[in-house]
């Protein structure tokens, strides 16, 4: 049940994605030559509706649906490597026009090429494991 | 490709905003795409960094959530009113600046992915770990990330259309 329940949001989440723009390949060149800014407002408006929300969630101490769990707001923490690995990201997000929610996504709506980029982020996350200690949980 | 309908950048800015916080009240976990490849990778590997901590259980919400991905892709293009089907087709941008032969741009492509593979893991997330989810709770971390991202966004289209387009 509760497989099925991420599932669904799964499928929701692609949607979304699929709406604001992002699994449309042009949208990516055009937002990293200036030309068009569809995907920096979907960030900005995301984090426009996001942190206002996120403030009261924890202001009003709101437990997860239906259970008595807390919601985990446990923002990522910094280290060294984070700022070179983005750029790192960052490059293969404009070569590939794509990132690892979106190209999902892609496949979904039947762009064949997809593929190909997804197996290089499997390659990549690979690599990092092999090359990296465990993190602690 | 422009079959798809697309709404306007803050009517989908707004709705992702919504499904995030969505997310967080109904699962009471933070929306984020990247570490789930971990998971695929531990199915197939035994490396320990694919068995521990959040690695621990392999077939956790993150796998599961990548799984309806594709789908959400597939009902987005059919309720835009076009039939389901495969294409090779990049958009008029990319077919500029990629190779056309399938094989080398398919190399390219892997390339790439290896790239943003890599580069998550370092950084700890992408767009939507730390651009969307990171950023909505504040985080300094998550938007010295972004900056990263959209940096190198920059650096390689901007290189790309300048050298090859």
């Amino acid at each position: 049940m509760k497989k099925l329940q991420f599932v669904f949001l799964g499928v929701l989440f692609g949607f979304l994605l699929s709406r604001a723009g992002a699994t449309t390949y042009d949208f990516y060149a055009k937002l990293f030559l200036f030309q068009d800014p569809q995907l920096f407002f979907v960030i900005a408006f995301a984090v426009a509706v996001g942190a206002p929300g996120v403030w009261l969630m924890k202001k009003t101490k709101l437990k997860a649906f239906g259970s008595d769990s807390p919601i985990e707001f446990k923002p990522k923490p910094y280290k060294g490597e984070l700022i070179p690995g983005a750029l790192l990201f960052g490059l293969g997000w404009g070569l590939a026009g794509a990132c690892p929610g979106t190209i999902l996504v892609m496949a979904g709506e039947g762009k064949v090429t997809a593929l190909f980029t997804i197996v290089g982020i499997l390659l990549g996350t690979w690599v990092y494991g092999l090359t990296h200690a465990p993190k602690a949980a | 490709m422009s079959e798809l309908l697309v709404w306007s950048g803050w009517v989908g800015g707004i709705a992702v905003g919504l499904y995030t916080l969505l997310q967080f009240w109904v699962t009471g976990k933070a929306l984020g795409c990247s570490t789930g490849y971990g998971n695929v990778c531990g199915l197939a590997s035994k490396a320990p960094f694919f068995h521990t901590g959040e690695y621990a259980d392999l077939l956790n919400w993150r796998l599961w959530f990548l799984l309806g991905l594709p789908f959400g892709g597939a009902f987005a293009l059919v309720s835009s009113g076009v039939a389901w089907h495969p294409t090779f087709d990049m958009g008029a941008m990319y077919e500029q600046v990629l190779p056309s032969t399938v094989w080398a741009r398919g190399l390219v492509l892997i390339a790439g992915g290896a790239l943003i593979g890599y580069g998550a893991r370092s950084a700890g997330g992408c767009p939507s770990g730390h651009s969307i989810a990171g950023m909505s709770q504040l985080s300094l971390p998550s938007l010295l990330a972004s900056v990263g991202f959209f940096a190198g966004g920059i650096i390689a289209v901007q290189t790309l259309f300048r050298v090859v387009g």
